[in-house]
């Protein structure tokens, strides 16, 4: 079972290694590059979303927040795509210690709205400052070398992948936060720090975005707080992750393959109703929250975890018979 | 010279800040009872203001007196809406907070899709009698504008918070709606028809928050796009003045509206949204139950 | 008396007004059994959460092991040898009773492997081996209460608080668990037990301590303790009740 999964995924990554090699149609290979860069996105907000349960509303901002960092990086600092990249992924990470510190000691409901408001903010001020180019944005120096980001992308993602799968399939840390996700209260007995493990958490979420963000920027070489800082980024994450599945890795990959195929036709074909994009979004994830709860991995797999029927036995009553009411 | 703006700023931020408590109300009131946290807010809002205008468009009133008919509509709709909330938290899912959050959040993007879609870009106002007009008082050298619509949204805001109050006091309906936040398994004992009063209290937030939007329609612009921006303003508010917790929502709604007039008048309107996030922030780290709520 | 463990010393818990807790002292010895009974609402909980850190006291201290730990978080606390069990049972619902105890026994191995090694045995131990890979939300309640034994007994605890892990379950199930606690305290576990169900506490406890409105109305040997007349008292005032 799990060796037939590990091959699974080692056939996926060659499959997608040689994509390149077969055709010469820059088209293709744009829409495989971002699709995997999707992957990546919906694969690391799962991290916090599902396995530790706390709904990240602001990813964008931490996508964005890489893909500035690397633009003023290296447009404004002239430092090398690859240096710019790293810092973009360790801002993305600092910043989400930042958010998490007051937020992730709360109830997930302040940590999805501090998230959503911080998307907000964090627009706003790519918008007012004067190093971010205000509401033009940036541009970047132009590296038209689509196979070169196809593979970085590749890399980059497979790196994202296996690293998620170890921490959270096979070592403790994946265990911890899913213990977190179920009950907070009980897990600090079992001597876990929740606020320091989500924390981890987040900063392992928000890398992997920051990072993504900087390919993004140097591969579409223009970025402005719409582009990058809209809603987009956020809602297609969400959504792939909970269509997909949540709590699981295939899950929200799966979910970002679909959801981006679909875009991707719906958008070529249908470009004036764009906005219909969002209600069929919308729809969805709304759909899957009442239908779907485990994603689209559940009724594959018909893996229903938390499922089980409740215990017949009443609550814990003590039964009249065992109560002796005096010494 | 520049103090003399001030009386004109706390003027113009309390008569916002009016408004801005019914932005919260409802949504505060939802979470207080369902724990809902109503990502749709800011929707509600831009559909109860789009409806206001058509409305008015098709009748030529007021749009003042449009008001009960968008209420009434959008209770109904938020009542028709609750069941499905209800079953989406209340799936065999672990965390069902968590599943009414991704509920009302895929809620809010279909609605603005939508309303994009039928609405368009553009920017529309409604216009009512009382938009026009205003009154200029002058004491010791001092002169503030009071422009009437204003006025209007104030006393709409301060009437509809006496009469949900009055509500939750005072009647049957109130005492059912309270019992139930506290707790639900008594409030089932008590023979309360549980999801009949979740229905009411999440149509009374939907009706609430359309019929703001009517009113901000008169006094400012509206557009498919203005949701996003009053969430966010619901969640400051509800968060300033301590998640579910009512009786702070005027004060903090308040706050917010003079934080905003101040930075209009005396900074740059354009850091304003960030100086929000930033007292949020400081909230959060200080003082995470609010700034007004009391005890637990 | 054996060398003092736990150390309650003149605790005090105020909720706004109410005194849920009122100058409650008294200790656990290494090796002992001490059962805590009260009638509902007496502040046993409470006790518990205080001791095992989900409350920090009003007034007063705690102390372990000669330590101060007056105020301690829950996890610094586990660490420190002190495991507890919720009365309302806490499963970790949508993992499988295996992954349950091992995300218990990552606290003293820290490898998931290791620790899923360990978990194996202390699921024999507690007999819920072949039910491991079942989620626990599936589990009946004899088994929860018996998986919340499980989870704390992977602390390797010195002192263990067991809240109601009896009461609820039916004759068989409930001479299992007392013989499964009776195994611990075999294997040198020092067990403070809060229990509705007196024939348990009677029979298995060093010493009985009573609390009435959070306070300690009487303290000593479970036949001493069952003929006192206040404790008798406060237990025929909750049945009149």
């Amino acid at each position: 079972m799990r060796r037939s999964r590990a091959l699974w995924a080692g056939i996926t990554a060659v499959v997608f290694a040689v994509i390149p090699l077969l055709t010469r149609d820059t088209f293709a290979l744009r829409v495989v590059t971002e699709a995997m860069m999707w992957i990546g996105l919906a694969v690391a907000w799962d991290v916090l979303g599902g396995y530790t349960g706390y709904l990240n509303f602001g990813h964008g901002a931490f996508f964005g927040l890489g893909a500035y960092t690397t633009a003023v990086l290296m447009m404004r600092g002239h430092w090398p795509f690859a240096l710019a990249l790293a810092a973009g992924g360790v801002l993305a990470g600092a910043a989400a210690v930042v958010a998490g510190l007051p937020t992730l000691r709360l109830k997930g409901a302040y940590f999805a709205i501090a998230t959503w408001a911080l998307a907000r903010a964090v627009q706003q001020l790519a918008l007012v400052l004067e190093f971010t180019g205000g509401p033009d944005g940036m541009r970047l120096p132009p590296f038209l070398n689509p196979q070169f980001f196809y593979y970085l992308m590749w890399a980059l993602v497979s790196v994202i992948f296996v690293v998620l799968w170890i921490l959270l399939e096979h070592s403790a840390f994946g265990l911890k936060l899913q213990a977190i996700r179920e009950d907070e209260e009980g897990a600090m007995a079992l001597g876990l720090k929740p606020t320091t493990i989500k924390i981890q958490a987040f900063v392992l979420s928000t890398v992997p975005a920051g990072i993504l963000g900087g390919v993004y920027a140097y591969w579409i070489t223009f970025i402005d707080p719409a582009s990058v800082l809209g809603d987009l980024v956020t809602d297609q994450s969400v959504v792939m992750a909970v269509f997909g599945g949540l709590g699981t890795l295939v899950g929200p990959a799966v979910g970002a393959v679909l959801i981006y195929a679909f875009k991707t036709f719906f958008w070529a074909y249908l470009s004036e109703y764009q906005v219909l994009y969002l209600i069929i979004l919308g729809t969805v994830i709304a759909l899957s929250v009442v239908f779907l709860p485990d994603g689209l991995i559940g009724l594959l797999t018909g893996r229903g975890r938390a499922e089980a029927p409740r215990s017949p036995e009443p609550a814990d009553e003590n039964p009249p018979e065992l109560r002796e009411a005096a010494p | 010279m520049l103090w003399q703006l001030l009386p004109q700023a706390v003027l113009d931020g309390l008569l916002i800040g009016g408004v801005y408590i019914t932005v919260a109300l409802g949504f505060s009131l939802a979470f207080g009872v369902k724990h809902i946290i109503d990502f749709a807010v800011g929707e509600w809002i831009m559909l109860g203001a789009f409806l206001g205008y058509y409305l008015q468009g098709w009748t030529g009133l007021d749009p003042l007196l449009l008001l009960p008919v968008v209420f009434a509509v959008f209770t109904a709709v938020g009542y028709a809406i609750q069941p499905v909330i209800h079953r989406a938290v209340s799936g065999r899912r672990g965390n069902p907070v968590l599943m009414g959050l991704v509920f009302t959040f895929g809620l809010m993007l279909a609605i603005r899709g939508a309303g994009l879609t039928v609405f368009g870009f553009f920017s529309h106002s409604i216009p009512s009698v009382m938009s026009a007009r205003s009154w200029f008082l002058e004491a010791g050298g001092l002169f503030v504008t009071v422009p009437a619509i204003r006025l209007v949204g104030f006393v709409y805001a301060i009437g509809i918070t006496a009469v949900l109050h009055w509500v939750l006091r005072h009647t049957d309906f109130g005492l059912a709606v309270r019992a139930l936040a506290q707790n639900r398994d008594a409030a089932g004992l008590m023979g309360i028809n549980a999801r009949r009063i979740s229905s009411w209290v999440y149509g009374i937030h939907v009706g609430v928050s359309a019929m703001t939007g009517v009113v901000i329609g008169s006094i400012f612009s509206i557009s498919a796009q203005m949701g996003g921006d009053y969430t966010i303003l619901a969640f400051f508010v509800v968060v300033l003045a301590g998640m579910g917790y009512l009786a702070g929502v005027p004060w903090a709604a308040f706050l917010l509206g003079l934080v905003q007039s101040l930075f209009l008048v005396y900074g740059n309107p354009s850091y304003t949204l960030l100086a929000v996030f930033a007292i949020l922030y400081l909230i959060l780290l200080v003082s995470p139950r609010g700034l007004f709520a009391k005890g637990v | 008396m054996s060398r003092e463990l736990l150390a309650v010393d003149q605790v005090s818990m105020i909720f706004g007004g109410l005194r849920a807790l009122d100058d409650v002292s008294f200790s656990v010895g290494s090796g002992e059994i001490v059962g805590l009974i009260g009638p509902n609402g007496a502040g046993k909980t409470t006790l518990f959460n205080v001791v095992s850190g989900y409350c920090r006291p009003s007034r007063g201290r705690v102390r372990f092991d000669g330590k101060d730990v007056t105020g301690q978080r829950p996890f610094h606390l586990a660490r420190l040898g002190i495991a507890r069990t919720f009365q309302i049972v806490k499963p970790f619902a949508g993992l499988t009773v295996l992954e349950n105890v091992t995300v218990a026994c990552l606290l003293h191995h820290p490898r998931r492997r290791h620790a899923r090694q360990k978990a194996w045995e202390i699921l024999e131990f507690t007999g819920l081996a072949e039910r491991a890979g079942r989620p626990a939300s599936g589990l009946t309640l004899a088994g929860r209460k018996r998986l919340e034994i499980a989870k704390a007994l992977s602390l390797n605890p010195r002192l263990l608080l067991l809240d109601e892990v009896v009461a609820g379950l039916n004759p068989t199930e409930a001479d299992r668990t007392i013989e499964l606690i009776l195994n611990i305290h075999r294997s040198g576990v020092s067990i403070l037990i809060v229990e509705h169900i007196m024939r348990v506490i009677m029979n298995i406890s060093d010493r009985v301590a009573v609390l009435n409105y959070g306070a300690k109305i009487a303290e000593g040997p479970p036949q001493q303790v069952a003929q006192d007349p206040g404790v008798i008292e406060a237990y025929l005032g909750e049945a009149a009740a």
